[in-house]
């Protein structure tokens, strides 16, 4: 029998009453990497939402073609294969474990159709999944605006013509 | 009236009439003439606006005074909403969304919905996951968009882009 997992202390379930601890606890698998161990692999699925319980875990981008880029290292507690959730099970980006790693595993199917279903459980986690991917868009917002004001600096000065792709990062700004 | 106006809104279709009801409990009408700013980069966007009629334009600063058109908004052909981040973030405004002629609107201010968030309603909840997907396929977008932005500078063989590129990148979050 696996354990049943202890949804207390972490953040993401905080506004969820025990009933509702208990409702997701129910749908939840444990779950542990060993470090080095592959969590998502960039291109691959993300079928599964991992809370991490315990240990440090790190996102690396292939951005240009050969080298892969470090994006984060993130520490419990925490939640990885949200994007995923959200959009497609498709991961853009690979995570690894960096040390040793506990988690507990929701199904990416089984929370949709608890959403589906209006599980206010469920939807109190997306909720606070939510709030942080707000700060997100706020900080991606920012670093876009970087790159196209150097690119406009650098067009001021010179005969380049990046209005093209500054056009394009314009296209998908979000407010 | 402005209830009628709520459901014709895609935003908020997947809830019952009756969650619609305790929206516009909180909600009120707003009225915005020419020029007026509805949401304003910088400042903490305080409210979700479903605008029912009119055009709007989003504009951003991008180089001193210089700003740039984003996008231009028609509400009269589908009522549209702005400012939904601002329910979930704490961030100011990332760009200014200003009426180009008379704009109808609903205004859901963060406080109803975080009172409505904090009694444990199931309707706040349910708009918190529709913002979050949305917010989610945005940034999925972005990234990518960002990280083709990178290939095609890099592809130019500039010489600086290191420094600019790693800011770009620790920018990133899970």
């Amino acid at each position: 029998m696996p354990q049943t997992p202890s949804l207390d202390g972490i953040p993401l379930f905080e506004r969820l009453s025990p009933d509702e601890r208990d409702e997701m606890a129910e749908v939840m698998e444990p779950a542990s990497f060993g470090a080095g161990a592959f969590i998502y692999a960039e291109g691959g699925p993300e079928e599964t939402l991992y809370v991490i319980t315990s240990g440090a875990v790190e996102v690396h981008k292939q951005v240009l073609p050969g080298r892969r880029h470090h994006l984060a290292t993130v520490q419990a507690p925490t939640v990885v294969g949200e994007m995923g959730l959200l959009t497609e099970p498709r991961a853009a980006a690979s995570v690894t474990a960096k040390t040793p790693v506990e988690a507990h595993g929701i199904a990416r199917d089984q929370l949709l159709e608890m959403l589906d279903e209006d599980s206010l459980a469920a939807c109190k986690l997306v909720h606070e999944i939510g709030r942080t991917l707000a700060e997100r868009m706020a900080r991606t917002d920012e670093s876009v605006a970087g790159i196209i004001a150097r690119l406009e600096r650098r067009n001021a000065r010179a005969d380049h013509d990046p209005d093209i792709f500054s056009d394009r990062l314009l296209g998908e700004w979000g407010f | 009236m402005t209830e009628e106006k709520l459901q014709r809104v895609k935003f908020f279709e997947f809830l019952t009439d009756e969650e619609r009801s305790e929206f516009m409990e909180g909600a009120e009408p707003a009225m915005f003439e020419a020029g007026e700013e509805i949401i304003s980069e910088g400042e903490e966007s305080s409210s979700l606006f479903v605008l029912t009629s009119g055009q709007v334009e989003v504009r951003k600063k991008i180089l001193g005074d210089r700003d740039r058109l984003l996008a231009e908004i028609d509400a009269d052909g589908e009522p549209t909403v702005v400012g939904e981040r601002g329910l979930l973030g704490r961030s100011g405004a990332s760009a200014t969304v200003r009426a180009a002629g008379r704009v109808e609107a609903i205004r859901i201010p963060r406080e109803a919905f975080r009172r409505m968030i904090s009694e444990g309603r199931p309707a706040a909840f349910k708009l918190s996951y529709r913002i979050a997907r949305t917010l989610a396929h945005r940034l999925t977008r972005l990234d990518e968009e960002v990280v083709e932005a990178i290939r095609d500078l890099e592809r130019r063989g500039e010489t600086d882009l290191e420094a600019f590129r790693d800011r770009l990148i620790t920018e990133w979050t899970v």
